[in-house]
């Protein structure tokens, strides 16, 4: 299905009839697509709803560099558009769970219960990281202005890829992404009263476990769930733990 | 022309969302049949999504679209330049350093779909060049591809369709409760669209008032125009592939189903014998999915749709080929005009091919339309002698 928001085209899905709903939040350069069995599953008690965020899968890109605050405002009008008064729980991974820890944390959308699935936000733990992308990026570019346009672009995403950026993930988005990952959620966790569920994979590079204790330190009613033998991508290494825990959780 | 073979520019790719299928249009359902009748040189011209002209026999090869090394390619290809000649000429670089190679072309197939080729606008440049080409010409594709257009065009002509109403998309955000009233005279379920684009993009069936501001929304950012259609009760869908010029020669009706779930209900009906007699029409899986050729309705059904959608072509000012998309009524028997599709998909050559035309006959007689339309028209007068520059 498809909605304009703001003059974007968001495509979604809202599937289920069941009186509670919930919100899925995709993370970056990623899709809707990556709920498909949390949203095959959870549609049986719930209604789900789940938006590719502007930018990706098969919604429109915003013209302007975006940040958190922009990502939330127009997820909050998406809900209103299609009249959705009450969020039961909002589920967010990766930068979706940032995005779902600012919204919540600042008021802006007001779920009963957030799921936070390998979220990401805490950035000043990476200053070193963050250094060497910016170093990579300066250089990179007197590095390869000599080379051709797809060599160039090559050799830039082999460069970034190395210290685990993920500038090249959406290309058309680098300046969408710069803000975002300056974005620090820590703040807005602190804020956060409603019951949170945190799932982090025990083997998770990008967003380590260590976010999952940060994060279960400053969110007063939260819980905290490490996966073992997982990634990232917790929720698709092992979808049916992830299932149960959340939907024990929301129970 | 070479050795009294015939040079035949096929024209694809473009700026379009039907850009995929036009190439495999173009390769598998024109160039190969071209080929193998062995009467025509073929030159394949492919215009990227970004709207660069490329000529080269390489880009006949369909290895270079799926593996990616088109982008490679056209790093490095030059790009080509069209004479105006009184006709079409072929002009690129060459290896060579100052070296240019040259082109005439004798016919010209588009193989477009969609927007910035099927819609008129490559249609009007082979007008300009004037140069014959294959498929219908630059009016009745614009009017064609313009739901709006066509469907006032066919009514004029007495032609039924259902209930359906249109509005400019700038006129939303201003007159919104006017439209909203104006389309809540038809009955749900209702279809909104946009106006000039094809396949399913920004089509929504909507059932209901709450869904409709949306669906309207949702329509307008996709096209400057947008048009709403009542559903058909009892709906059986049909398509007609047509070609030719003066005697419109009709292929199969053909029943798609869109659906792989009712193709499967379909299925298990026959299976088990819920229809008695057996399948008069083979389901085939042809370019769009799988569907009915013939379409398994009764005969006077079938030769009054055949009769619309002859009617609708030549309303329309059709020549070369299209096809009519049509709605039937299954209960009231009525049948009413849907859209048109002057370039359809692999030219639906399933179809024809069922209908006794093969693919080989079917490229050979598109291009013998071609030329006897470029023939007639060169009969029409352009120029007369006036005296207008020596009294100025």
């Amino acid at each position: 299905m498809q909605i304009v928001v703001d003059s974007l085209l968001i495509d979604y899905s809202k599937i289920g009839s069941g009186k509670n709903t919930i919100v899925l939040l995709h993370g970056w350069g990623d899709s809707r697509q990556t709920f498909e069995f949390l949203e095959k599953e959870l549609v049986n008690t719930y209604t789900v709803i789940s938006l590719d965020l502007p930018g990706f899968g098969k919604s429109q890109a915003p013209d302007t560099a975006w940040d958190l605050a922009d990502y939330a405002s127009i997820v909050s009008k998406f809900l209103q558009k299609l009249n959705i008064r009450e969020v039961y729980a909002l589920v967010g991974h990766s930068n979706g769970g940032a995005l779902a820890i600012f919204a919540s944390g600042t008021g802006v959308i007001n779920p009963d219960k957030l799921v936070l699935i390998a979220a990401s936000g805490i950035r000043n733990r990476q200053k070193g990281k963050r250094l060497a992308i910016k170093l990579v990026a300066k250089t990179g570019k007197v590095a390869t202005f000599w080379l051709p346009k797809n060599q160039k672009q090559k050799l830039r995403k082999r460069l970034h890829g190395s210290i685990g950026s993920d500038m090249f993930v959406a290309p058309h988005l680098q300046e969408t992404y710069k803000k975002t990952v300056r974005h620090d959620v820590q703040a807005e966790a602190s804020k956060i009263t409603k019951p949170t569920l945190l799932i982090y994979g025990e083997n998770d590079k990008a967003t380590p476990p260590i976010y999952g204790e940060i994060y279960h330190n400053l969110i007063h009613d939260s819980v905290l769930e490490i996966i073992g033998g997982t990634g990232h991508f917790v929720h698709k290494d092992k979808p049916a733990q992830t299932l149960k825990l959340i939907e024990d959780f929301l129970r | 022309m070479i050795g009294g073979m015939k040079t035949i520019a096929v024209i694809f790719g473009g700026r379009s969302t039907e850009h995929d299928v036009s190439i495999v249009t173009a390769l598998a359902s024109i160039i190969k049949p071209l080929e193998l009748t062995k009467q025509y040189r073929v030159e394949p011209i492919y215009i990227s999504k970004d709207g660069d002209w490329y000529w080269d026999q390489k880009l006949k090869n369909i290895d270079l679209y799926q593996s990616g090394e088109i982008e490679e390619f056209m790093r490095k290809a030059p790009k080509v330049h069209l004479l105006f000649d009184n006709g079409l000429t072929l002009v690129k670089s060459s290896q060579f350093a100052g070296r240019k190679q040259y082109k005439k072309i004798d016919v010209v197939f588009p193989a477009m779909h969609g927007t910035h080729g099927e819609d008129g606008e490559l249609m009007g440049v082979l007008e300009m060049a004037n140069v014959p080409y294959v498929g219908c010409g630059l009016a009745a594709s614009a009017v064609a591809m313009d739901k709006v257009l066509s469907k006032q065009v066919t009514e004029s002509a007495g032609i039924a369709s259902t209930p359906w109403t249109w509005f400019y998309s700038s006129d939303l955000p201003r007159r919104h409760s006017e439209i909203m009233k104006e389309v809540e005279k038809l009955a749900y379920p209702i279809f909104v669209k946009p106006a000039h684009l094809g396949s399913s993009i920004g089509i929504t069936r909507v059932e209901s008032r709450d869904m409709l501001m949306n669906a309207l929304e949702v329509a307008a950012h996709y096209d400057d125009k947008v048009i709403v259609e009542q559903g058909v009760a009892n709906l059986i869908e049909v398509t007609l592939p047509i070609m030719g010029n003066e005697d419109p020669l009709p292929a199969l009706l053909e029943q798609p189903m869109l659906h792989a779930e009712d193709f499967f209900d379909f299925e298990t009906k026959y299976m088990q014998g819920g229809k008695k007699g057996g399948k008069k029409g083979g389901a085939e899986q042809g370019a769009q999915g799988y569907s009915k050729i013939p379409a398994d309705i009764p005969k006077d059904l079938y030769d009054k749709a055949v009769k619309l959608g002859i009617d609708s072509y030549k309303a329309v000012g059709c020549s070369g080929i299209a096809r009519i998309d049509m709605l039937i009524d299954g209960k009231s028997q009525q049948v009413m005009f849907n859209e048109i599709n002057p370039l359809p998909g692999s030219l639906y050559s399933h179809n024809w091919k069922q209908a006794g035309v093969s693919g080989v006959d079917l490229v050979s007689r598109l291009v013998a339309y071609a030329e006897q339309r470029w023939q007639s028209r060169q009969k029409i007068a352009t120029n007369f002698a006036t005296n207008y520059l020596k009294q100025f």
